[in-house]
């Protein structure tokens, strides 16, 4: 008789879900499914809003990547009005910059959070310590002074949004074909000296150094086992510039496979023409695949792990990232890093990146220049549009149609959560086979359950974004046979 | 409703009308009944309450609020609760704990306190006043019960003489 195993719910992430784990009666591990059981359907909600309030409305879904939501709309609001990269009628260089700089001041801030709160804990007390210690809490009691910096790496992140978007918080700055605001000298003059309780630049860029060295020091003590942890295949995906570099915020969608070869390039525009989307019952979420390549082939993976793996190297003018990324690609002499822990590596690489782009970006006056808007010509309208930026998590797309009204009559919201559901399936199933393949008697261990969590959050999955709905979780582990009959159960 | 227990705090808006002290509304007003504390901060505006003191909304607690709490001596939280035990709202003092219930979306006003006096090596006072809300869907306004609880609210201020 097989057994079935139920996690649920997984801690430290966004949303609901439960983690459910088939065995054989020869005690190997057959499936293993990350289910989302939270639904509410943000894409339903809108329809009949007017167009122009989507970016509003929709960035509501997340409390940490609000700004990608607000951009990937904004960027969709343009295609509808005849403004931007899709039009005759170009966005101007102070609005982007301005976009960019909120969306770049996101990344480090939500990288910030998911890193330092949520897996460095992991790292510093490693998986097997208890929940109690393993988190932000813990770390305050380990490492005040590090929780200082950290703290002062965030409100300065949550600061700069502020300057351009009002609040650290759901604001707004994008409107269609530009920005209602610039980065005025006083707000840039007061990120770059900092002031009474606020850094530097110069101390951002030096506190932005912490998270590579974390990591490098806990790989050089735990180099096996960190590799070895759900090291699972799959394609990468992200924007990227002409230069073949990410860019988080427009670009082609590029795949490249194991050996970086460039399986797909895409406008964006055609997502639908190359993916489509499987469903099953047992999940809200859905499972975005490559049509060419067949739902397991084609799956890809986003975020910071796809985007290091993708891009070539970053801008000149970021020599620290550059040089991060040189070593993490000498790692896996220019093949593609599959080995999810490394993930973290990436997301403090690119703390670094957001960083240093937001040097570029405070030093360049553009962003004080005036001129926010582009009308677009006479009947430019389209009606609709498609917005797509690398969201902290990995690639984001919002597609918005709206009638003559101008009032929204379909949207459909693809999230980096969504894009990683398979390949995060995959990681939950290596876990699982390591855990328990092979063993006569099934133990539910908390060290399972660490495990899972931590192979869960290195992609630090918003299943509210996946489901477009909002929330938080708390775990319980359940043991069930091949009947679905349940035969162990732990709660967390 | 826990009038007695406000009382016994003596606590009087008053007290916070000074730049020292930070009255703070938690909540989201696009899920009904969340929206609580910010109505609260609302009164507050529209009636001139406490001009000198620092007032703030926010969805949700986190880590940097022990950094924004270190520059004030005292501080007023105010947030809606499903709590059975509240009829309409409770006016509590809290005290530092590390409580262990962060996720990466929210933090617990005892643990803000606790790694502010960790980080920063201050213990500002705090007390929280809860509103008791009964809804919490999609959709702006409050419920009227909750507008009631509110109302209970600003009037037990009002009687204290602000």
């Amino acid at each position: 008789m097989g057994r079935k195993i139920i996690i649920d719910p997984v801690s430290k992430i966004e949303g609901h879900g439960k983690v459910v784990v088939q065995m054989d009666d020869n005690n190997q591990v057959t499936d293993a499914k990350l289910h989302v059981v939270e639904f509410r359907g943000f894409e339903k909600f809108i329809q009949g809003h007017p167009y122009w309030e989507a970016p509003m409305l929709l960035q509501r879904i997340c409390g940490i990547c609000f700004v990608s939501h607000h951009l990937c709309g904004a960027k969709a609001l343009d295609d509808m009005v005849g403004v931007g990269y899709s039009t005759d009628t170009p966005m101007l260089a102070t609005p982007e910059k301005v976009r960019r700089f909120g969306h770049y001041m996101q990344q480090l801030q939500s990288h910030v959070t998911a890193y330092f709160y949520c897996l460095v804990p992991d790292m510093l007390f490693g998986m097997d310590a208890a929940p109690q210690q393993r988190n932000v809490v813990g770390l305050v009691e380990a490492d005040p002074e590090l929780v200082k910096r950290v703290v002062a790496l965030r409100k300065w992140g949550q600061e700069g949004i502020k300057s351009v978007l009002g609040k650290r918080m759901h604001g707004i700055n994008s409107v269609p074909g530009g920005v209602n605001q610039n980065l005025s000298q006083a707000a840039r003059d007061r990120m770059v000296n900092g002031e009474e309780g606020l850094i530097s630049l110069e101390q951002v860029i030096d506190y932005a150094q912490d998270g590579v060295k974390i990591f490098k020091d806990f790989h050089e003590k735990n180099r096996t086992e960190v590799d070895a942890f759900a090291e699972v295949p799959a394609l990468n995906m992200c924007l990227v510039n002409e230069k073949g570099n990410v860019d988080y915020y427009h670009g082609t969608m590029r795949i490249v496979d194991k050996d970086k070869k460039i399986v797909k390039e895409l406008d964006y525009h055609d997502y639908l023409d190359h993916f489509s989307e499987a469903t099953e019952e047992w999940s809200y979420m859905k499972f975005p695949f490559l049509k060419e390549f067949g739902r397991e082939a084609g799956a890809v993976r986003v975020g910071p792990l796809a985007r290091v793996n993708v891009t070539k190297a970053y801008e000149d003018n970021c020599p620290l990232a550059n040089a991060a990324l040189e070593e993490f690609h000498a790692y896996t002499k220019g093949k593609a890093n599959d080995m999810t822990l490394h993930t973290i590596w990436a997301r403090a690489i690119e703390i670094l990146h957001s960083a240093e782009q937001i040097k570029v970006l405070l030093n360049d006056p553009d962003l004080q220049k005036e001129q926010l808007i582009m009308t677009p010509t006479d009947n430019a309208w389209t009606g609709e549009g498609i917005g797509v930026v690398e969201a902290p998590r990995g690639t984001l797309l919002h597609h918005y149609r709206a009638n003559k009204e101008g009032n929204i009559t379909f949207a459909n919201l693809v999230v980096a959560t969504t894009q990683n559901n398979t390949v995060m399936n995959r990681t939950v199933r290596s876990v699982a086979d390591c855990y328990l393949g092979g063993k006569e008697q099934v133990e539910i261990t908390e060290g399972l359950m660490n495990a899972i969590e931590v192979g869960i959050r290195a992609y630090d999955p918003c299943l509210s974004c996946a489901t477009h709905a909002m929330g938080q979780m708390p775990l319980i582990l359940t043991v069930l046979d091949a009947d679905g009959n349940k035969i162990a159960e732990k709660i967390r | 409703m826990n009038t007695r227990l406000a009382e016994k705090l003596l606590v009087k808006l008053a007290d916070y009308n000074n730049a020292t002290s930070l009255i703070y509304g938690i909540g989201n007003v696009g899920r009904q009944d969340d929206g609580l504390g910010w109505a609260f901060i609302d009164w507050l505006e529209e009636e001139s309450i406490c001009p000198k003191a620092e007032l703030m909304r926010h969805y949700q607690l986190h880590l940097e609020d022990a950094d924004l709490i270190s520059y004030k001596k005292q501080i007023l939280f105010v947030d809606a609760t499903k709590a059975l035990d509240v009829e309409s709202f409770q006016l509590e003092k809290m005290e530092a704990k590390m409580d262990f219930s962060f996720s990466s979306h929210a933090i617990s006003i005892p643990s803000i306190m606790a790694i502010c006096q960790q980080c920063f090596d201050k213990v500002p006072v705090v007390r929280l006043l809860t509103i008791k809300g009964y809804e919490w869907e999609l959709q702006l306004g409050l419920t009227e019960k909750a507008k009631q609880n509110l109302l209970s609210a600003t009037d037990f201020f009002r009687q204290q003489e602000y």
